[in-house]
């Protein structure tokens, strides 16, 4: 074998030994506790093989664990569209030469580096009912008769769990479709407008298809995030009211710190079941649409 | 026999609310030769079970044996979560904190107190706490915690009692019809009626759960029959009741129009402002209202009346103290529990606890009791105050109390029905009896 084709791949062995033993392994370790009984009893009781029955109780409880699963895709499905349209025209806004385009790019992104917990502190105030930041301005302009329940109405809270995340993630999806555009050769442009094109053709049949690379990773990077979801949930609503914005982490955590671990465990299996086919899906997809 | 146990522990509890203890217990703290000098002893407990309140203590026993105390203070929210993976991970502090009641609820949330737990069998301040408080910490036979709490009644409804008489409501309501007759006057005053934080996720269900008599009274020997696995929630025609009458409250606006993402954390602005009337609360709580608002405004109490209770909320249980199987210091937690239990301590402790007026111990120190406390208590006949609430009357249902919370606001909200509610905690805590290996649900 080539000598200078192995040496590099020595380089190798240390990233991989650190992913074998902090990703790997513990995957398949928290894949096979969740076939057994493993809970806060084990240390007294033992640990038992109990096939699918945490998967069983998973889809069959009255806990309704479903729909904690249900909610997790439908978080996935609309969080990616309210914040990857927007922030795909903002990046055009922007990159055709706003004025002040580098201080609207920091305005942006700045909500992305804030720290979930002082999201939650920060909405929870500003969408209170009697006095958050929200309602009274909607009063003081009057529109009092838009006024909601942001965080505690069934028809509103989830549009707010989305308004809020939007407001967090645009910033940063925006960044990523802002480096793609900066790729695409402006002759393209001069080319199609030559030939009369207008800006929804230019966007369809120019900017769209060179920005597949930064459309991918934004897509892989949301849909991982909306499956995995915790964080703006629990601050905000902590899977309520009641149960309605219960997501599958939201359970696994409940679970977790009920000393449920096997439970827990089956729960995150399943997730990342769902992420690794998701991904497995996005990436084909697109790579199959670059060979054409 | 366990119906029996839990009715004699409560009764003794009620009786000491309203009788100072005639048992004085001194302990003294083990004396000091040098032995502790430069050890470590690290205290893992959630907020608001030792604050400041045990700064003092705390300062004189690093000082006392020329020690350091680590003490570890979590979020509450997060404190279960991560007490439960110290302890199976074997990484617990030197001593740590968790609810415990003499309903079992010490094994259900520790799981195994006896490789866990240091065992204090024999220990000389075991007295120090009176007996209701001694089977919260006894599992196996064995001593293994130490319950330093306040015995305010507790949860009741505390009351503008200015406001009533101006609004010309002339006695407190005892019934719920007499309830939602004075919710009605109050409302067309445009003021909340009964301010309900639901947001904290906690504090709702205190309408439930603090009424334990009254389920007992409707089904004499429930509790027992709970404990047994011989009786459910599901199909209880009082709870079903009681919580009929919750959910008709919230339709009829009784409660803060937002309450369910209202938290209780300007509680007492809103009693100042005058905005709300009443509001579930600890009857000391009088006291910091006193204490924070600038108000001439007189405030009262009186029981919680959903199901038409009359019953004094008993409830032998809160915060507890362990010491960690695996310390390194096993004689350092054992000086710290005897230093807490001395007078001087605990002394110190009630004095440093503004929000609290007692200490439920056999020792004699200076208590604080507010005048409208012992009015209240006075007025409760003795045999009413005989009957635990029902969280800690009965075995693994206060582990499941955010759960029935929960579930008590998708019943509001019209996603669940009653029986289901009902149903879900017996199905959590079969879920649980299981988990510990209760016979009873084998």
């Amino acid at each position: 074998m080539n000598k200078k084709k192995v040496y590099p791949q020595w380089f190798l062995l240390a990233p991989l030994a650190l992913y074998v033993v902090f990703f790997l392994f513990p995957s398949l370790l928290g894949l096979f506790y969740s076939f057994t009984d493993w809970s806060k009893n084990t240390p007294k009781a033992g640990l038992h093989f109990i096939g699918l029955d945490n998967y069983a109780e998973i889809f069959t409880s009255s806990n309704n664990y479903a729909f904690g699963i249900a909610n997790t895709l439908k978080f996935t499905v609309v969080s990616n569209i309210v914040k990857i349209v927007p922030a795909l025209f903002l990046a055009i806004i922007l990159f055709e030469g706003l004025r002040g385009m580098g201080a609207y790019r920091t305005i942006f992104y700045m909500p992305s580096i804030i720290p979930f917990v002082i999201i939650g502190i920060l909405f929870t105030s500003v969408l209170n009912f009697k006095n958050g930041m929200l309602n009274n301005a909607l009063e003081a302009i009057g529109l009092g008769t838009l006024k909601q329940k942001w965080l505690s109405d069934l028809n509103v809270v989830w549009k707010s769990i989305y308004m809020v995340d939007a407001w967090r993630g645009i910033g940063y999806v925006m960044t990523i479709f802002m480096t793609g555009l900066s790729t695409i050769d402006k002759t393209y442009y001069e080319a199609a407008k030559v030939d009369g094109a207008n800006f929804w053709q230019r966007l369809w049949h120019v900017t769209l298809p060179m920005m597949r690379g930064a459309i991918m990773i934004n897509l892989v990077f949301g849909i991982t995030y909306g499956l995995k979801v915790f964080d703006i949930v629990y601050v905000l609503t902590n899977g309520g009211p009641g149960h309605a914005t219960e997501v599958m982490t939201t359970y696994s955590f409940q679970l977790y710190g009920a000393g449920k671990y096997g439970l827990s465990t089956a729960f995150n299996s399943i997730l990342l079941l769902i992420t690794a086919i998701a991904g497995i899906v996005i990436v084909r997809v697109m790579s199959r649409k670059g060979e054409v | 026999m366990k119906k029996l146990l839990c009715v004699m522990l409560c009764l003794l509890l009620a009786m000491s609310l309203a009788v100072a203890s005639a048992e004085n217990v001194v302990i003294e703290a083990v004396p000091n030769e040098g032995q502790f000098e430069g050890q470590e002893l690290s205290i893992l407990v959630s907020a608001g079970w030792m604050d400041n309140r045990y700064d003092d203590t705390i300062a004189r026993f690093e000082e006392t044996y020329g020690v350091t105390v680590d003490l570890q203070t979590l979020p509450a929210d997060q404190y279960f979560n991560v007490l439960t993976s110290d302890l199976d991970n074997g990484t617990c502090p030197d001593v740590f904190w968790t609810q415990s009641n003499p309903a079992g609820m010490l094994i259900s949330m520790i799981g195994d107190p006896e490789n866990r737990c240091i065992d204090f069998t024999g220990a000389e301040w075991q007295n120090v706490m009176p007996e209701a408080r001694q089977a919260a910490c006894i599992a196996y036979g064995k001593l293994f915690g130490l319950q330093i709490w306040h015995n305010s009644p507790e949860y009741v409804m505390i009351y503008n009692k200015t406001l009533f008489d101006e609004l010309g409501i002339e006695s407190v309501p005892t019934t719920y019809e007499e309830l939602k007759a004075d919710c009605a006057i109050i409302k067309a005053a445009g003021i909340t009626p009964w301010f309900v934080p639901g947001k904290d996720g906690w504090q709702h269900q205190l309408a439930f759960f603090q009424i334990g008599g009254v389920y007992e009274e409707a089904q004499p020997g429930l509790f027992e029959a709970l404990n047994n696995n011989t009786a459910t929630f599901a199909g209880n025609e009082k709870m079903l009741e009681v919580l009929g009458q919750f959910k008709e409250l919230n339709d009829l606006g009784y409660f803060e129009e937002d309450w369910i993402a209202t938290t209780s954390d300007n509680m007492a602005n809103e009693f100042g402002d005058r905005t709300i009337a009443f509001a579930m609360a600890n009857s000391s709580y009088i006291k910091q209202l006193q204490d924070e608002l600038d108000t001439e405004d007189e405030f009262g109490m009186f029981l919680i009346p959903l199901g038409d209770n009359t019953w004094f909320p008993t409830s032998p249980a809160g915060p507890t103290m362990f010491g960690y199987k695996g310390t390194e210091h096993e004689d350092l937690v054992r000086a710290w529990f005897q230093f807490v239990c001395t007078p001087e301590s605990l002394q110190e402790i009630l004095d440093n606890s503004p929000n609290y007026t007692n200490l439920h111990v056999n020792v004699d120190i200076e208590q604080h009791w507010l005048p409208e406390e012992e009015t209240f208590v006075e007025s409760i006949p003795a045999e009413k105050m005989n009957c635990c609430v029902l969280q800690n009357g009965t075995k693994y249902t206060n582990d499941y109390w955010m759960d029935f919370g929960n579930d008590m606001i998708a019943y509001v909200q019209g996603t669940m029905e009653a029986n289901d509610v009902l149903a879900h905690m017996d199905e959590l805590r079969a879920e649980d009896a299981k988990t510990v290996g209760d016979e009873n649900w084998q």
